[in-house]
């Protein structure tokens, strides 16, 4: 029996379908079968990230109604031999034709024959929300080090604590500048963990080749070296139960620096 | 055996009615006594006497009070000024206790959610940017208080606010609503402080010592002297 998480942040634009890319990559890395629910109906972005968007032919929409069984309508990565699924959102309507009844018996049909099935929630708080955590065993919030992005997260978890999930909910802090946060221009990771008072269950570096490798359709995770895809291998990591340490600000900022002074040299 | 029982008190008449007795044989005693009662009246002056009825462990229904009222709604001159008892349901007392006690809280209050407390409350959890902690007593801060924070919800202009609010976003207390940040000074004084209503139905600050001159029952009641 899989367990079903949903990535959820309250305010749009942290980073929630490209945590759920990133990291249901992570886990089909990792020899985990993983399928990815994308529940932002008439909004949909989780199937071009992982660069599955010309394959779509039912959605979420479809199985709900019963237009289509659900496995006519999973995608699979073909990169990831029957790891990586998709259950793509409809384009052509909007979050309020769902029930969260009608969510819960998707991901409960799903739960079996996965280990992971991770939810990407919509922002907002309404009715796509509703039905994003409706059949979800623990959630992930992602936020950002802005005091916006850390004020609708505080919203959020109030709510999902409400809402009663098997597990606490755990966070993610996301697109950090490593050379903000050390001059104390944002808010720092320790502040923001403890202003939340939930579990950090990982952090990602703010990285210009996140957004080309997304809009390539490739998540990010594939490169190796990247420090946000280190990141998102630590959080499937530490989802797996493994301890690995948090990632140090400090040194990447110093081999940003080192790599500065290389580039300058170079110039010349 | 009599139900029904006159009796001379120093604060007044008092009628007993006998707990275990059937409510029938309680109203026909009362119309009965009233009857005599007018009966002897008429020869003393004609002074209006009220009477407290006391039920021992006996709580009478509306219905019950009503039919008695009406027996004694005959007689211009005899009134009830009260129906006491010995005893009271679980649930008002319940309420009664919730309402005189102070509720030690330590929750996390976050972004739009809202701690209502009946009663006093102190606080020792978190109160977020945009939580709202709300008590119909005074509130007793010793947690962290970023958010709003409401004394005397409603309508209770008496209730007091002390503590550290130098963080929170607002104060209220029953109608009257003070937001912190506008006022540099109260900013700046980052230790406790007692916030209350003044003579003028506005919101004051003052130390801690002043309870005893602006709010003299609350701090006898709290073991004050």
């Amino acid at each position: 029996m899989g367990k079903a998480i949903v990535v959820t942040s309250g305010k749009g634009g942290v980073g929630k379908t490209t945590t759920s890319a990133n990291l249901g990559t992570a886990l089909a890395l990792s020899d985990k079968k993983v399928c990815l629910l994308d529940l932002d109906i008439g909004l949909r972005n989780l199937d071009v990230i992982l660069g599955l968007d010309n394959r779509i032919i039912y959605d979420i929409v479809d199985v709900a109604k019963g237009r289509a069984k659900l496995h006519q309508a999973l995608i699979k990565d073909k990169r990831f031999d029957d790891k990586l699924f998709l259950l793509p959102a409809a384009q052509n309507a909007d979050k309020s034709v769902l029930e969260p009844d009608e969510v819960k018996a998707i991901v409960d049909e799903l739960k079996p024959d996965y280990d992971y099935v991770l939810i990407d929630c919509p922002a907002g708080i309404e009715q796509g929300f509703l039905n994003a955590i409706a059949g979800a065993d623990q959630a992930i919030v992602v936020s950002t080090p802005e005091i916006s992005a850390v004020r609708d997260a505080d919203r959020v978890i109030g709510l999902l604590e409400k809402a009663g999930l098997k597990e606490p909910p755990q966070l993610v802090i996301n697109r950090i500048r490593t050379h903000m946060m050390n001059d104390g221009q944002v808010m720092d990771i320790d502040e923001i963990t403890h202003h939340l008072s939930i579990n950090l269950l990982g952090i990602v570096f703010d990285d210009d080749k996140v957004i080309s490798t997304s809009n390539k359709g490739e998540p990010i995770v594939l490169d190796e070296t990247n420090p946000a895809a280190q990141g998102y291998r630590n959080i499937a990591r530490r989802l797996q139960g493994e301890t690995v340490p948090l990632m140090n600000i400090k040194e990447v900022e110093k081999k940003g620096f080192l790599q500065n002074i290389f580039s300058w040299f170079k110039k010349k | 055996m009599q139900n029904v029982v006159l009796k001379g008190h120093k604060n007044g008449y008092v009628i007993a009615i006998r707990a275990d007795s059937k409510f029938e044989d309680v109203l026909a005693e009362v119309t009965t006594l009233f009857a005599d009662l007018q009966k002897d009246k008429k020869r003393d002056s004609a002074q209006p006497i009220s009477f407290n009825i006391t039920t021992g462990t006996r709580l009478l229904s509306a219905e019950e009070k009503k039919k008695i009222e009406d027996v004694v709604s005959n007689y211009p001159l005899f009134s009830i000024h009260k129906f006491t008892s010995d005893v009271m349901l679980v649930q008002d007392a319940i309420e009664m206790v919730e309402s005189k006690v102070v509720h030690l809280n330590a929750n996390t209050v976050r972004n739009g959610q809202i701690e209502y407390i009946k009663g006093d409350v102190l606080f020792i959890g978190n109160l977020h940017r945009g939580g709202i902690l709300r008590a119909t007593g005074n509130v007793f801060l010793l947690g962290n208080c970023e958010g709003i924070i409401h004394a005397g919800y409603l309508s209770d202009a008496q209730a007091i606010i002390a503590g550290n609010v130098s963080k929170a976003q607002q104060v209220r207390i029953a109608d009257v609503v003070d937001i912190i940040s506008d006022d540099e000074e109260k900013m700046a004084r980052d230790s406790e402080v007692v916030v209350y209503v003044n003579d003028l139905h506005a919101l004051d600050y003052t130390e801690r010592d002043q309870v005893k001159v602006i709010r003299p029952k609350l701090f006898a009641h709290m073991g004050g002297y």
